[in-house]
């Protein structure tokens, strides 16, 4: 589990979702990436009953990263987070009287993993209720585990093929309490998808995307 | 075949010449030709078995027939066998003792046509001995020598005396055994640095540990008297040293992610990293603990390689000092150099 950076990468000029991402894919293996298959990383939402009136509900997160197929991670935005087995999605199940899963909010990336050297490159379309609502593009340095250390190279190699879309330092890294020399780990990887589903939950739909 | 048969017999000749000979040449060209006529005699065995039952009249005929050839070509096989056999014996071993003693072994590159150094290195060296009695000649024919050719005979011997004396002070060699000697004759003495006592060896590596605040060295004996040191650098690398007394003798780095034990509870010594950047910085520092060599002063050889070492520190974090960039076919630049620290990719150092 190196240094991971999640991105939304906005659509070219004029170009749909499938055909940026084509675009996506042909930079990369000019670069003689290589295609390693395919990756998934959904987010549900729940609804936590049972509260007091006046408090806003709180919302709990279960995702699944198919890196980490035998397990699921459940958080709420900006607290606590526990990572549990696969058997987590039945026991939510069970928990139905005190969270209730918002059926459809379901946001999902799908797409292609691609390697190249020791870099791990995923650039998947974002989808929720089958409408694609954008790109995102997940870069992990897998030697590196402190990213402050990796930061600009990771940055260098993002430009050569996203070009001048490059994104920020992931806040995820800044609110450590060490700030950047803290080693990485897969929380902070799902941190940044679910930043980037809450985005992407609340912008409209793209015109003329819609499957 | 034949025209390999002849080249391997005219290299084997000129092999001969130029080991002093005790090889019995005429017995080898004719066991050469053994050999040919026993490859032949067991082809042909194999072909009457593959051609099978020649048309006869009769099946019994067709049997006796085939059993015959069969039998006629085993024995054929087992004369050749037996001539060969007694022509090996009458061969004789090339001597052990080379002219041009651990240069001789350049006389085993098969590549004696494109690289003929072996022999240009024999001539240079029969050249160099004949000068004294050419020039002797010379003196006595009473030609007036150009001065600077004896001169040049004598400097040359001088300064060859002193190499080898300087060279055989400061033993180099890593390993204990001698060249060409057999092994009733090989010393049982090894060279005293490579026997020091494992206290020693802990003292040093444990003061070399507290040199540096950012690197933890970790002592191991998993095999008898040789340290296996795990050396920690932050959080950006772990190396694997082995160590034979206080010689380093092999090194492997992995990542800080990476496991460093085996399934067994031990530490893992043999396999790479699973990053290609890791890989490279191993190439590196295989090189280095080849560079450092100080056979006298073991303890500043592990000092100056760990202080090497201790630069990849930075690994990511620094750009290419020649092409200010980080990032070069995917690496970052994990070359770094010997006196200056200074990183460079690695296909971008000089």
């Amino acid at each position: 589990m190196g240094v991971t950076c999640v991105c939304q990468v906005p659509l070219a000029e004029g170009k749909s979702v499938q055909q940026t991402i084509d675009i996506l894919h042909k930079k990369l293996e000019q670069l003689s990436a290589v295609k390693q298959g395919n990756f998934t990383v959904d987010c549900e939402t729940y609804h936590a009953t049972g509260n007091a009136s006046g408090q806003p509900t709180k919302l709990l997160y279960v995702m699944h990263n198919s890196e980490t197929p035998l397990s699921c991670l459940a958080l709420f935005e900006g607290g606590p987070c526990l990572t549990a087995d696969g058997n987590f999605d039945v026991l939510m199940i069970k928990l139905k009287s005190h969270f209730q899963n918002a059926k459809g909010h379901k946001v999902e990336s799908r797409g292609s993993r691609y390697r190249y050297c020791d870099f791990l490159i995923k650039v998947g379309a974002v989808t929720m209720s089958s409408s694609a609502r954008g790109i995102s593009v997940e870069v992990e340095y897998c030697p590196c585990v402190v990213p402050g250390d990796c930061w600009n190279l990771m940055k260098e190699f993002m430009q050569s093929f996203l070009g001048p879309s490059i994104p920020e330092l992931p806040s995820v890294f800044a609110t450590k309490p060490e700030g950047l020399y803290v080693p990485a780990d897969c929380v902070d990887t799902m941190t940044q998808y679910l930043e980037l589903f809450s985005k992407v939950r609340k912008q409209q739909v793209l015109p003329g995307t819609t499957r | 075949m034949t025209v390999f048969m002849r080249r391997s017999s005219q290299r084997a000749k000129k092999m001969a010449d130029a080991m002093n000979v005790g090889v019995n040449l005429e017995a080898f060209s004719q066991a050469i030709s053994a050999i040919q006529a026993l490859r032949s005699s067991v082809t042909r065995v194999f072909d009457s078995l593959k051609d099978g039952m020649k048309n006869k009249e009769t099946l019994e005929g067709r049997e006796k027939v085939f059993i015959t050839e069969f039998q006629d070509n085993l024995q054929s096989v087992n004369r050749d066998l037996n001539e060969l056999e007694r022509l090996s014996t009458l061969v004789g071993r090339p001597s052990e003792s080379h002219p041009l003693h651990n240069s001789g072994l350049l006389s085993l590159d098969p590549v004696q046509d494109k690289t003929p150094l072996y022999s240009q290195l024999l001539q240079a060296y029969k050249w160099s001995n004949k000068l004294p009695s050419l020039s002797r000649r010379f003196i006595r024919r009473g030609a007036e020598l150009p001065t600077g050719f004896c001169r040049f005979h004598i400097k040359l011997q001088y300064h060859a005396g002193l190499a080898s004396s300087l060279l055989n002070q400061q033993s180099l060699k890593r390993s204990a055994n001698q060249m060409g000697a057999s092994a009733k004759r090989r010393p049982k003495v090894q060279p005293s640095t490579l026997v020091l006592p494992p206290q020693y060896v802990d003292d040093v590596i444990s003061r070399i540990g507290r040199m540096f605040p950012d690197m933890s060295i970790e002592l191991f004996r998993p095999n008898g008297t040789s340290a296996v040191l795990l050396v920690t650098l932050g959080k950006v690398l772990k190396t694997i040293v082995v160590m034979r007394s206080l010689f380093i003798d092999r090194t492997i780095v992995r990542g800080f992610n990476e496991n460093v034990y085996s399934e067994d509870g031990k530490l893992d010594i043999w396999s790479k990293s699973n990053y290609q950047v890791f890989q490279k910085v191993t190439d590196h520092a295989t090189t280095a603990l080849l560079h450092y060599q100080l056979p006298q002063m073991p303890d500043v050889v592990v000092r100056s390689f760990m202080t090497w070492l201790r630069s990849y520190i930075k690994l990511f974090q620094t750009p290419c000092q020649r092409c200010g960039k980080f990032l070069q076919e995917g690496l970052p630049p994990t070359w770094r150099d010997f006196r200056t620290l200074e990183a460079f990719h690695d296909t971008c150092r000089q």
